[in-house]
């Protein structure tokens, strides 16, 4: 591929890189498998990059394809490792804003939604970047209906994570 | 729900918490290998389609009917021959189309239900050849039974006895080899691809029953 692709390309994935991370850090548990999950979807957008016309945001078109990365195409899962150690690095305010309380808060919620299955994940992601439900449907391949249902299902479920 | 769109809230300024990753690290990456599942399916079938071809190539019949001088059977082998070249083709042209179909810019659904096509034509391939094997070995005891001068002494056994013994153990040893013969490849495929597609098939699940 010619070299004036590649350097579009790495120049608009540095640019959007953080939805990248957001989506590791929702589906990985440590620095390693972070760094791993995000050189695979780097890997698999580079080489769907071909088809990508521009039409849509470099972002929209991002986390689509990082998405099928995490939750299809990359192998290891997840699930069995505690989360605990891992998301006490992060600070989810800025130190301008910074609410013990609210941290707190955000940081359980945080623990909660990584307690989902890759599927309902995919969604809260979708939900927290702000995308619509037509858009999160289409994304997911199943029916706009279902979505909003299924949401609706998947914020109960935190609720009784956080107080069971 | 409060909490879910406090974390939104924190969600969308989280800009800063995340090592950022330089245009020479991206560039690095780019000339890294996938790791992903459709890689190893497609080493999976190419090394599956390589053995079962060697196989049929390699297992070759005519000496062994030669020496039993049941010639007259070789042509049928030979007509066999061809239909397993013929369906190794079609096979391999199947895998290859649904293969180049996959996408990671499909929906989520899309894609899933397009690996997991490709991997049901393997699937195919090799419940073909389990069948043949099935077939051969039956073919081959038939044969064997009825050309190889050493089983005479059990024929002659099998006619003079008043009890069914000979005739139910013989029976039993066809019946025990076929049963392992096709046993351990079913075991093996179960394990390897249960191994491979357990996440990819848990979150099928999922989604379908999201769509139920």
């Amino acid at each position: 591929m010619s070299e004036e692709l590649e350097k579009s390309f790495v120049k608009q994935l540095k640019e959007n890189q953080n939805i990248i991370h957001k989506i590791c850090r929702l589906y990985t548990n440590g620095e390693d498998a972070h760094n791993d999950l995000f050189q695979e979807i780097t890997i698999q957008l580079w080489k769907a990059f071909p088809k990508f016309r521009g039409d849509s945001k470099f972002s929209t078109w991002a986390y689509r394809v990082a998405l099928n990365t995490a939750i299809t195409l990359y192998r290891k899962s997840a699930r069995s490792v505690s989360t605990i150690t891992y998301e006490g690095q992060y600070h989810f305010i800025s130190p301008e804003e910074y609410n013990h309380e609210e941290e707190e808060q955000i940081k359980l919620m945080y623990q909660a939604v990584h307690q989902l299955n890759d599927i309902e994940k995919a969604l809260v992601f979708l939900y927290l970047e702000d995308k619509d439900y037509t858009e999160i449907s289409e994304t997911l391949g199943i029916s706009e209906v279902n979505a909003r249902v299924k949401m609706n299902r998947i914020k109960g479920k935190l609720k009784k994570i956080l107080n069971p | 729900m409060e909490e879910l769109d406090l974390l939104k809230k924190a969600w969308k300024k989280d800009n800063q918490s995340f090592h950022q990753i330089s245009e020479s690290e991206i560039y690095s990456m780019l000339h890294k290998k996938s790791s992903s599942i459709v890689k190893w399916i497609l080493i999976i079938s190419i090394l599956e389609v390589l053995f079962w071809t060697a196989i049929s190539v390699l297992y070759n019949t005519d000496d062994y009917m030669k020496k039993l001088h049941a010639e007259n059977l070789m042509i049928y082998f030979k007509a066999l021959n061809f239909v397993n070249y013929a369906v190794i083709l079609v096979f391999i042209f199947c895998f290859y189309k649904n293969y180049v179909k996959i996408s990671a810019t499909a929906s989520t659904k899309q894609l899933m239900q397009d690996i997991l096509k490709t991997r049901r034509t393997v699937q195919y391939y090799v419940w073909y050849n389990l069948t043949m094997i099935f077939l051969s070995l039956i073919a081959g005891f038939i044969i064997a039974f009825t050309f190889n001068p050493k089983m005479d002494v059990v024929k002659y056994k099998i006619a003079h006895e008043n009890n069914y013994h000979t005739l139910l153990i013989t029976l039993g040893i066809i019946v025990l080899t076929i049963i392992v013969c096709i046993g351990i490849f079913w075991l093996f495929y179960r394990l390897l691809y249960g191994i491979l597609l357990r996440k990819l098939n848990a979150n099928y699940k999922e989604l379908q029953r999201i769509d139920l």
